[in-house]
Order: C-alpha cells, then structure tokens, then sequence
C-alpha cells in the first residue's frame, strides 16, 4: 500500500498521465495530431468530439492498445506518473495492470461470471489462496454494484446477463486487477438509460479511487460525470479545461458548435 | 445427340419467347416500368419458361422410358418364340439387338433374323424419337404463345417466378438426398443378404478377417472366416497415428496464421498450406511406400529392430500430413471466428499472448476444434490409397504400429477388384463392411455438426 502514499505526493507535483507531442498514425492516416494533455488523479476527465475525430485511438495509446494494431505508429511520450509508457524498459503486461479498460461493447469472456471477474487476479498472480480470490471477486463485484444480483449465480456464464450487467461485470473485471487508470470507450452506448445512470453513478464512486479517462458521445453524460473535458477535433485537441467551464463558457466557437449541437 | 440439338431448339424458342413477353409487358404499359407489377425482366422470364419447360419434360420423359418403350415394341414385333423365352435369355437377346444396331460386338453369331431385328430396332427408335421431339417443339411453342398472351401489367410474374425457384431448389436437394437414400439403402439390402451366409455376431466381434471361399461347390478350401474387428483395428491405429500427427501440428499452425503472423507471412502460408490439400492421395501413397517406409525400416534396422517394410506407422505419418491442413483450415475459421473483442479485453487486462490463446482463444473456440477433429477422423477412416500402398493387406489383430496391418476400405477394394462371383460371402461382405463404415463416419459427422451447431449459439 506504499503506492498510494507514492501518489499522494506526486499528485501534488504532476498529473497521472501526461501526453506531450503525441501523434498516433495508421499507415497514411495521420489519426492523432501532437496532442498534449494532463490528465489529473482521482477524477474523470472526458474526451468529447465529433466522430473518427481520434478519441478511441488517443485513449488506446494510453494503455499501448495500439501496440496490438500493426498498422499503428506512434511519436511523442505518455507518461504514467512520470514514467515513460513507451520506454523499452516498460512491460506492456504490467502497464495495462496499472491502466485498465472497459470497453464500448460490454465484451464478457465466455466463462462463468466469477471466472470472468478472476481472470486478471489470476494471471497477475494478485490472489494468495482461494479464499483471496473469493474476496477480490467479492469486492470488485460490490463494487460495480453487480453484488447483490449476481452473488447466486456466480457460476453461470457472464454472457448470460444483460446488456448493463455485463458491463458493470467488464467494469468488475477491470478493477479486480486494482489498476490507478481506468480507460472508458463509449462505456454506455450500447445501454439503456437506466442501465447508463448506474454505470453513471458508478463511475462518480469509483473516481475517489481510480483516476478515470471516458470518452463519451453524450454531452450530458460528459457535464455530469467528468471534472475534465477535452474537446477533440480532427486529431487535435481544440480545448481543454474544467468541465463546468468548458458547458458553460467555451473559448472555442467550434467547441461551443458541438456542445449545443450545432456541429454538423 | 439428338436430344442435344432439341434442346438447342427449345433454347431458341425460350429466347424469342423472353424478347417478345418482355417487349409485350413494356408496350402494355407505354414504357413506364413503374406501372408493370413486376420487372420486365420478370414478364421475359416467365414468357421463356412458359416455352421452355413444356418441351423439357417431354425430353426428359424420353431419356428415362424411351428406351423402354423401344424395346417393347421391338420385342412385340418379334416372333413367339422369343417373346416365350426366360426373362434372362430374353434380355440378352435384346442386349445383342441393341448392341448390332450400334454395330457393336455380340454374344452369338449374327443371323439375318437378328441383323433384321437390329435394323427394325433402330428405325423405331429413331421414329419415335421423332414423333418426341416433334411433339416436344409443338407443345412449347403453343405454351409459349400462352404464355405471351398472359402478360399483362397485372400478372404477378416476380412472385411467380420466385414459387419456380423455389420448387426447383427443392427438386435440387431431394435430388441430393434421394442419392443418399438409394445408396444406403442398397448397401442394407445387400448387407441383410450377407449375412444370411455369415451370421451378424461372428461379422462384429469375430478376432479374424480371411474372406477366402470355395469358388465352387466341388472345391475343397475354406469356408472364409469374417470377423471384422481386425479390420477395425487397424483403421483406428492408423488413424490414430494419423490424428496424432495432425491435430497439433495443424492446430498449432492455425493459431500462428491467426494470432502471430503478419498479413503478409498469413498470405504466403496460407495457401501453401491448403497445395498440401491438393495433393492426390496415390501421391501421398507411393511417398508413403517409397520414402517413408524405408525410412522407418532403416532407422529400424539402426537400433535393432526388425521392421516390415509395410507398417501402420508409415501410413498412419503419411496420412497425418494428409489431413494436416483439412484440420489447419478448418481450425483457423473457428479462431478467427473468436471475436476481436474477447482478444481485447484479455490484452487489456494484461494477458499475454500466449495467455490469452490458451485461457481465451482456444476454450472459446473448442467446441470448432473438436468438430475439424472429427471431420479429420472420419476424412482419415474413409483414406484407403495411402494404406493400400503403405500399410499392406495383412489383417492383423495388432496394436503394434510396426507391423502391416490393413484397414477396411482396403478390404473393400480387395474384395471388389478382379473376378468376382457376386453372390458369394466374399463379394457380399464388402457391402457389410462399406455399411459399417459409413455409420461410423456419419457418427463421427453427426457429432460434429451438432458440436459446431452449438458453438454457433455462443457469441450472439
Ligand atoms: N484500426 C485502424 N486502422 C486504420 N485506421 C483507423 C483504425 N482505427 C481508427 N482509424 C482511423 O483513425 C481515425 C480516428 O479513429 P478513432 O476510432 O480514434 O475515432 P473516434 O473519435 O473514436 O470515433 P468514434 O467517435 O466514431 O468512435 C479515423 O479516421 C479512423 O478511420
Ligand atoms: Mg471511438
């Protein structure tokens, strides 16, 4: 538990993630256009913006995602708490330990809910015993909010629930593995609204522990979850600030364009 | 040949008759395709099957009963005395009639009589031929003329069109089936008749195979014994062998073509891969019983051991390559089936490579897996060549795969090549063994589809 005291200090020096020049290219498309962006700890911060603008590809890059495309190149640095992600010496396994990501398909493993939840504990070796294991995925679940309509059948397979349940389990699975980032694609967008204003609630908990990156379509969705917002246009980011500040009073004509819908 | 230029001539009549349907549909509208219930195509269609089918029927009723309809009256034309003769000699007779009509080669010393039958023989049937194909050409093109005349903005030509297809997709498959039926139904039938000489326990469970009967009443020799467990024996030890070869060689080249290859190196293996398939299996037999039967005799021979030149092993390698990429190709469609997203969550947790394939990738995709397996057994049990040239046809009750032993289509082909009599054991027993066979692989197939019908449920 020595890390959280680490980052408490460093939380008062530097943000956790910090992306400086960061182009992101596939073949000839030159997808992400020197980005620069803090990403500050224990708070969501947004990517908004209009469609194939570059948000999945720049939160890919955050936890080497990309790495798995190979058309995909990239320049520039990432760095997690001051550690270069790109730098040969990191182990891509162990970063995506530290960032996990729940993705815009809520994509259970065709396993039983507990194993699905069991998975990265086990492959990261973080449980000691069976009874440590039985806690993770009991505190994990719990904590997505998944407990409680689960804790009977945790042995039916986790693609058997439905569309919400499934992603708070995908949201369970990435904070069994205890990363400091959690990655969000669109982590609502196959779901109702019920469903999304638990994942909703679920992601204004989890911040108090987890620094969280969402890239989101809604605007609404942005303004009620997200402290941060940063507003992608073509591969570049055209602002970046408060939340409130950014709904309520942006610099930028096109941001305010696409805020109030008027973007075409 | 002549029913080829017929239906060269109904080709024609359905042409004109599509042209003037089609024209006629647009003239009655003015043009304005629109205001025609279906597409012109569809009125042209329908005109030129109104032509076409009438006159097909009538070619296809001439293909099957024609002939029959010849020889009647042929034998009708002929004296009492040969319509009095045994069914046997009557058809031989007719056999000569019909072969010294196409001046072909004949049982019996050519009389005028016969050279006379032969010539009435070929007048008729080129009189009623005639009097087919006349009728064929006049009832299409009145048909066709019929079905001209419907066509009228009205006439529901697409959905019409749509019932023909349909029924003939339907005529497709019973076709396809009604083979299957026939074929296993002779085989049972032929089967029941076998086992009236052999009784059906000593053909199961009997330890030995040797199919040698008196020819004769008078000879003396064997009664032929017809046990067929060793014949399935050594199927299953060269499949086995084979299996053993081919499921993780094949497998495990999936996985590198779907997981680890790039786009490129995928590109130029692939199809290296599937030239294995392509190979014919007499190649594969003589490399089996050139190349690596005298290898392994050799190698044999260099740590001391006495090796027969034909052995199960030699077979079972050869045909372990065999089906390499039958079960290469069809696991790498089930992997690459496993959708990206299940790959990504894995990675993005932080599995690796090797840890996604193994806890993801091939659980996922087992239930494909074991279905190519399937295929690939019964594939490597139907295999007869190979064996044939590498594993020899001593029927062996051995589970030793340095020894010949033999297989049962092997068997089969032994008991049906040469000379034989048709209605001794020995002949009859290859139907027996043929319909054994074909239990077991539509077994093996059955649980197969069933496997994969399921796997197809799993992502949704
Ligand atoms: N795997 C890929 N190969 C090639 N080009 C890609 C790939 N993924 C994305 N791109 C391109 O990169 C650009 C940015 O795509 P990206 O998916 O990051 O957009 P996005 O902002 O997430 O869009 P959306 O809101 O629709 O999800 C697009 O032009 C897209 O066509
Ligand atoms: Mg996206």
């Amino acid at each position: 538990m020595d890390k959280a005291a680490v980052t408490t200090v460093q939380d008062l020096v530097q943000p956790t993630i910090r992306a400086t020049n960061v182009n992101i290219y596939y073949d000839d498309t030159h997808a992400i256009k020197d980005v620069n962006l803090d990403i500050p700890p224990k708070a969501v911060t947004a990517l908004i913006g209009p469609s194939g603008c570059g948000k999945s590809t720049f939160l890919r890059s955050i936890n080497r995602m990309n790495d798995t495309i190979p058309s995909c190149r990239m320049t520039g640095q990432i760095t997690l708490y001051g550690d270069d992600i790109y730098d040969k010496k990191i182990d891509v396994v162990q970063l995506r330990a530290r960032v996990g990501m729940v993705f815009q398909k809520p994509n259970p493993f065709p396993k039983s809910i507990y194993d699905n939840v069991a998975y990265g504990p086990r492959i990261h070796g973080l449980a000691n015993s069976d009874a440590d294991l039985d806690n993770i995925v009991f505190n994990s679940l719990q904590k997505s909010g998944l407990w409680d309509e689960v804790k009977d059948r945790l042995d039916t397979p986790g693609t058997a629930l439905s569309g919400g349940q499934r992603q708070r389990l995908c949201i369970a699975r990435t904070i069994a593995i205890n990363p400091e980032v959690i990655l969000m694609d669109e982590p609502c967008s196959a779901l109702d609204p019920i469903a999304t204003a638990i994942i909703e609630e679920l992601i204004t908990e989890l911040k108090e522990r987890f620094t969280i990156v969402i890239v989101t379509h809604s605007m609404q969705q942005a303004a009620r979850v997200s402290q941060k917002t940063a507003f992608f246009h073509l591969g570049k980011i055209l602002e970046f600030g408060d939340t409130s500040e950014i709904f309520t009073n942006p610099k930028v004509e096109k941001t305010k364009d696409y805020i109030t819908g008027r973007y075409g | 040949m002549n029913s080829i230029l017929l239906i060269f001539v109904l080709i024609v009549i359905a042409t004109t008759s599509f042209i003037v349907g089609r024209r006629r549909a647009l003239h009655s509208v003015g043009g304005i395709i629109k205001d025609l219930h279906s597409l012109p195509n569809h009125y042209g269609w329908f005109s030129a099957l109104a032509g076409f089918l009438p006159g097909l029927i009538i070619i296809l009723i001439w293909i099957m009963f024609g002939g029959t309809l010849v020889d009647n009256i042929t034998l009708a034309a002929l004296g009492e005395e040969i319509r009095n003769l045994s069914d046997f000699d009557r058809t031989l007779y007719m056999n000569d009639i019909r072969n010294l009509a196409v001046q072909d080669a004949i049982s019996r010393p050519v009389t005028e009589t016969l050279k006379s039958a032969a010539q009435y023989y070929s007048r008729t049937q080129e009189n009623i031929f005639w009097i087919f194909a006349l009728s064929a050409i006049g009832i299409s093109t009145v048909s066709a003329f019929f079905g001209i005349k419907k066509v009228s903005p009205e006439l529901r030509s697409r959905n019409l069109l749509e019932r023909l297809i349909l029924y003939f997709l339907v005529v497709c498959s019973a076709i396809a089936i009604l083979t299957t039926v026939g074929i296993v139904s002779s085989l049972i039938v032929v089967t029941l008749r076998f086992l009236e000489h052999v009784p059906l326990t000593d053909f199961l469970f009997g330890l030995k195979w040797s199919p040698q009967t008196a020819l004769r009443p008078d000879q003396v020799g064997s009664s032929g014994s017809f046990g067929s467990i060793p014949l399935f024996a050594g199927t299953l030890l060269i499949t086995l062998i084979a299996l053993f070869i081919a499921l993780p060689v094949g497998l495990l080249s999936a996985i590198y073509m779907t997981e680890f290859a790039k786009p490129k190196a995928r590109a130029f293996f692939k199809p290296l891969l599937e030239l294995l398939a392509g190979i014919p299996t007499v190649v594969y037999g003589f490399f089996a019983a050139l190349v690596v039967a005298p290898a392994i005799r050799s190698s044999g021979e260099a740590i001391g051991l006495e090796i027969a030149s034909e052995s199960a092993l030699a077979a079972g390698l050869v045909m372990g390559i065999m089906i390499i990429p039958l079960i290469s190709s069809l696991s790498d469609d089930v992997i690459s089936a496993v959708p990206q997203s299940l790959r990504d969550a894995s990675y993005g947790l932080g599995a690796t490579k090797t840890e996604t394939i193994l806890n993801i990738i091939i659980p996922s995709a087992l239930p494909g897996i074991v279905s190519a397996f399937l295929l690939a057994a019964s594939r490597a049990i139907g295999e007869t060549m190979i064996v044939v040239m590498a594993a020899g046809m001593a029927a062996n009750l051995t589970a030793n795969p340095l020894e010949a032993v033999t297989t049962v289509t092997v068997q089969i082909l032994a008991l049906l090549t040469g000379d034989q009599e048709f209605d001794s054991a020995k002949t009859l027993s290859a139907f027996a063994l043929g319909l054994a066979l074909f239990a077991i692989t539509l077994f093996l197939n059955f649980i197969a589809l069933k496997i994969v019908r399921k796997y197809q449920e799993q992502y949704d």
